[in-house]
């Protein structure tokens, strides 16, 4: 098959081992089918690992920082970057394998895709070891790995003034790790702009396993497109498409904030560990609050129109003058709502240490709530946590226990790994309360009143994920997103088919936008085929005892609780949608030939 | 500190609410650095906006409100497409808007502040006053300014190459015009797009604006990236650049 227009057609290949640097070209048809981002990274990470079972922190396990051919191009919101690996984070009930996990994929904003395409590239694969901390430097063609033992340990942001001071050049875009990384934290992400993260799924953790503590890209070029004319008018109609709409002027007047107080409002939130759905304080952390009190101006990703990201400044004593972004919804309720965190000031420091650290917040604030009720159930005491008196509300023992599981001193160690251990660790049936699926821990959005939310976080291919889809149709959407480089939150700015007849502009597949559809599908496919291989099966899909046994107490959704046969049947018919088999999970040979798997 | 200078015109500064505040309180007036506006819920307009046309040329320049650039960088796209066309079987098109090849460039920095950099349209041009080469029988040197726009344009046939216009800009200005890495001629002077700017038509968020008339012209006329971002940490957060918590 001849080169794909929108493409360079290569990715950087890069061994910390070895030092060797190439571009290696990409099988066009792997473009064709796989699209870029999520989906591209999937298919190269099934293509380095041929066996099931690699230690994710071996030199070997690629790490891949995908764009999408939407990336470099000025369609609104295509910012994103994709970071595909195989994942320290999860793990299956039962497997053959040692090291079995899932795939890991997170996405992040910014300007770095964007970037990696500028300097000629539709992706990066990171592999092997350095011996000793290194970044890696990429300006177009010229790609050098560069000692990095003086920023070894820093911050990520004073980390991110100091390597801008290093670069000399405020036009790189830079992506990096912070102390949870290096010290290989499973949960550890990557950062860039001090703010903006590839949060979940352990990123941070595998780059860390490398040496590996950033990488620069600036780039000058641009791949060409196969229909100019039709990408200029989609480009017009597309941009007026998001201008003065209600959806964008929400987006930009309190970002994902606005859901802190709507998700609490409908029960839906993640409260004290997931007990309750509701938080009776959310007004003084919510997002009118934070836009009273808090920000002071909103930003954006590349070309994006929506600016949902909120910088601002602490007001209250002794947090005041704290300066950092957010609260967004997720940080807000992790190391919220789910904290019983109700003072505005100390939750951004808070979000400030996770970020400097470079946590995922997410699975942090996952761990210090289940920490925090296994304290107060007696189930551990304050010796177990070091002397750190954990009580719900605590900020500053919330802001000691990020520490401790970025550096895994003491009790860290033990909750670096994660609530489904320590649960192990614990006993005393603290696992009906540690929230997680396959290892990964449940993110802001509870179950309990939302039965499609939980089916979301049982079937997501890379653990527990609040943004994976509440259906096989809506995954398969997303999974298509993902893979072009544009932002989920941009998606209901392009109108129907937008979003094709813009790959079809870019690349010209021929393809209608079922056949686009189907490439969503079939990266959904590949994604639980390599899970499969791990050894997950149904008996993964499942989340916490505790939305099935422990009604809501409190608020609109007083009450509620998932029955277990409604979600048993619930997922019959999802795989049953999906043409996997209903005991194992296994996709069905019928069904991978006609998405070309098979 | 920047009222020192008598020329400076003067200028109405009408309040104007953020549109996302209700608060009594965020009433917040604009001040000014040099030519360019920093308006904090606010907007400023020169006073002599736009009183004469009969009168042209007409100086104009892309006024920058900080307040409301998110950084997003959709006007380097809105400028390349327009100053770098492309040629597709004999028609001239706009191009696919390579960010790289932006007159206008915006510089972020930490804590969260984003400044777009373009020419400022300087009344007393110490760019061309750079220009080492002699006036030819236009009285033009290789940099001079557009009859029409007033813009800052190269005749790359006469330039040298010597980067005295960049070096010059760079130094007393906001670093605007850049040599290039081969050439070492002077690139990335606005063009002004042929009287609609690109920038400003495309800005998703009106942080950019096309204004008209005499533009001040003082000493502190077209601060650096850094001194504004310096200027709008302390403002916004209180402040220096850099430090997200004292250590």
């Amino acid at each position: 098959m001849k080169k794909i227009s929108g493409y360079h057609g290569v990715v950087l290949n890069v061994n910390l081992s070895s030092g060797e640097i190439y571009k290696k070209e990409i099988d066009p048809k792997d473009l064709r089918d796989y699209i870029g981002g999520r989906g591209l990274g999937i298919k190269l990470l099934w293509d380095a690992l041929l066996e099931p079972g690699m230690d994710p922190l071996s030199p070997d396990n690629p790490l891949f920082f995908m764009p999408g051919p939407f990336s470099g191009f000025p369609f609104p919101s295509a910012s994103r970057t994709c970071v595909v690996t195989k994942s320290p984070v999860t793990s299956p009930k039962k497997s053959k394998y040692k090291y079995a996990s899932t795939i890991a994929y997170s996405n992040m904003g910014g300007f770095f895709g964007p970037e990696i395409r500028f300097a000629g590239y539709d992706g990066m694969m990171i592999q092997g070891k350095a011996d000793h901390p290194v970044y890696l430097y990429v300006h177009d063609d010229q790609v050098e790995i560069r000692d990095a033992t003086k920023f070894w340990g820093m911050g990520t942001d004073a980390f991110d003034r100091a390597f801008t001071d290093e670069l000399g050049d405020r036009r790189f875009q830079t992506c990096y790790i912070g102390p949870a990384g290096e010290n290989r934290v499973p949960f550890a992400c990557i950062i860039n702009t001090a703010a903006r993260a590839a949060g979940r799924a352990g990123t941070g953790c595998v780059m860390g396993s490398k040496n590996l503590k950033a990488v620069a890209v600036r780039g000058s070029g641009m791949p060409d497109v196969a229909q100019h004319k039709e990408f200029l008018t989609l480009l017009e109609e597309s941009r007026q498409g998001f201008q003065g709409t209600e959806d964008t002027l929400d987006w930009r007047r309190y970002g994902t904030g606005s859901a802190l107080i709507g998700a609490s409002d409908n029960g839906v939130q993640a409260v004290k560990n997931y007990r309750e759905g509701t938080f009776e304080h959310i007004d003084k952390i919510g997002g009118f609050a934070a836009r009273r009190a808090v920000w002071q101006r909103d930003f954006a990703c590349y070309v994006c129109p929506l600016g949902c990201k909120k910088s601002g400044r602490a007001p209250l004593d002794p947090y005041a003058g704290m300066v950092h972004d957010g609260p967004e919804y997720e940080t807000g309720t992790m190391l919220g709502a789910n904290l019983l965190i109700e003072n505005m000031s100390g939750m951004m420091k808070a979000i400030w240490h996770g970020d400097d650290l470079g946590l995922d917040i997410i699975s942090a604030g996952n761990v210090i709530g289940f920490l925090m009720e296994a304290y107060e159930k007696k189930h551990i005491d304050r010796q177990f946590l070091d002397g750190i008196d954990l009580k719900w509300g605590s900020v500053d023992g919330t802001i000691q226990m990020l520490k401790k599981i970025a550096y895994q001193e003491g009790v860290g160690r033990l909750a670096a790994r994660g609530v489904h251990l320590l649960a192990e660790k614990i006993g005393q049936n603290s696992h009906k309360y540690a929230i997680h699926c396959k290892g990964h821990a449940l993110a802001a959005w509870n179950c309990h009143a939302s039965p499609t939310q939980s089916l979301c976080y049982a079937t997501s291919n890379r653990g527990a994920c609040h943004l994976n889809g509440h259906s096989a149709r809506t995954q398969n959407r997303t999974a298509l997103i993902d893979s072009t480089g544009v932002c989920l939150f941009a998606r209901s700015g392009y109108r129907e088919n937008g979003i094709s007849d813009i790959m079809e502009a870019i690349s010209k597949r021929n393809w209608t936008s079922d056949e686009y559809k189907m490439a969503g599908e079939r990266i959904f496919n590949l994604e639980k085929l390599f899970n499969y291989r791990e050894g997950f099966r149904r008996e993964d899909d499942v989340v916490a005892d505790r939305f099935f046994e422990e009604p809501l107490t409190i608020g609109p959704k007083k009450g509620a609780v998932l029955d277990r046969d409604a979600f048993e049947k619930r997922m019959d018919g999802y795989y049953e949608d999906r043409g996997w088999d209903i005991k194992t999970t296994r996709p069905s040979q019928k069904r991978l030939k006609t998405l070309g798997l098979a | 500190m920047r009222d020192e200078n008598k020329n400076a015109e003067p200028l109405t500064i009408l309040d104007f609410q953020h549109p996302l505040l209700q608060d009594r309180r965020h009433f917040i007036k604009t001040f000014v650095i040099g030519g360019i506006a920093v308006t904090l819920g606010g907007m400023i307009v020169p006073r002599t906006w736009a009183q004469d046309d009969s009168k042209p040329p007409e100086y104009s320049m892309i006024l920058v409100d900080f307040n409301k650039c998110t950084g997003c960088r959709t006007c380097e796209t809105a400028c390349a497409q327009y100053n770098h066309k492309v040629n597709l079987n004999g028609e001239t098109l706009p191009g696919l808007g390579n960010p790289n090849l932006a007159n206008i460039r915006v510089f972020s920095f930490n804590p969260d502040v984003d400044v777009p950099v373009v020419c400022v349209m300087c009344k007393d041009n110490p760019c061309i006053e750079a220009c080492p080469v002699g006036p030819d029988e236009e009285n033009r040197k290789a940099l001079y300014r557009d009859p029409k726009t007033l813009a800052i344009k190269c005749n790359m046939e006469r330039c040298i190459g010597c980067g005295s216009c960049a070096r010059a800009c760079e130094t007393q200005r906001v670093g605007a015009i850049v040599p290039n890495p081969e050439t070492n001629k002077p690139e990335r002077m606005c063009t002004l797009c042929d009287g609609d700017p690109q920038c400003v038509k495309y800005c998703p968020y009106g942080a950019l604006t096309h204004i008209k008339g005499n533009w001040i012209d003082n000493r502190h006329h077209a601060l650096s990236a850094e001194k504004i971002a310096e200027e709008l940490a302390i403002r916004w957060y209180g402040l220096q650049q850099g430090g997200g918590e004292e250590k």
